[in-house]
């Protein structure tokens, strides 16, 4: 795979690191505790929650050190290699379901999966800026799926 | 009544029962993009677009689809790959 480039503004960098500091820790945790683990074999079960937590932990690290080290004008991240751009891709989804649980729980599912939510001026700041962080980390994903694989959205 | 010639060969077995199969279920949620989901199936699963397609659409649209179905151990695997994509993977015992 070449090497494939996640270009964006310096502003948008700044205020996707500013939010990532706050929510990487949480989105491991998060992770794991939704995830449905089987329970009938304490063995399988520990295991399963090990490598859920210790996977979710290193895409946190990847991801928050990624965005922090994108400086410039546009602010640029570089993914060398397929292993890194699926890394990125489950860590921004991650952080998105993270943002849901943490930030924004009380919205159905169906609004959330419609944009005009994000001009809702009857939100508070905080939720309405965490809601535009979390299109834009869709967004993220979605440009990084349209170069690994462009017919996954046909 | 005299006693039989023929001594018959009668014996009493254990058979083992067939190993339940177990389904790999995937659900429904608001977060995940249909592209992602797509991707992860055919990589996850090994199957090729056009059903990885298929399930996510059932996903989206039933609420839930049965992605996988056989022996526990590998049914295992597959649940907790699809869960370290975020993807909202359970087993079910089938049947």
């Amino acid at each position: 795979m070449a090497e494939l480039r996640l270009t964006m503004t310096a502003e948008a960098r700044n205020v996707l690191t500013d939010l990532l500091r706050l929510i990487a820790p949480a989105a491991a945790r998060v992770s794991v505790n939704r995830a449905k683990i089987p329970n009938s074999d304490a063995e399988v079960a520990a295991f399963w929650t090990e490598t859920l937590s210790s996977q979710a932990a290193e895409e946190a690290h990847l991801l928050a050190t990624a965005f922090a080290n994108a400086k410039g004008e546009p602010a640029v991240i570089l993914l060398k290699n397929d292993g890194q751009a699926f890394a990125f891709l489950r860590a921004l989804s991650a952080v998105r379901i993270a943002l849901r649980e943490l930030v924004f729980a009380d919205i159905p599912d169906s609004a959330l999966e419609s944009s005009e939510l994000l001009d809702d001026e009857s939100l508070p700041t905080e939720k309405r800026h965490a809601l535009a962080c979390y299109s834009c980390f869709g967004l993220l994903q979605q440009s990084l799926i349209q170069q690994l694989d462009p017919e996954a959205f046909d | 009544m005299g006693k039989p010639k023929i001594k018959p060969e009668i014996k009493t077995e254990k058979v083992p029962a067939l190993a339940s199969k177990w389904n790999v279920v995937v659900l429904n949620d608001p977060i995940n993009l249909t592209g992602y989901v797509v991707m992860v199936f055919m990589n996850v699963l090994r199957i090729q677009r056009p059903l990885a397609r298929k399930y996510m659409l059932q996903v989206h649209e039933e609420g839930r689809a049965t992605v996988w179905t056989g022996e526990r151990e590998r049914a295992e695997m597959l649940a907790l790959e699809l869960q370290q994509w975020h993807l909202n993977a359970l087993l079910e015992k089938d049947g």
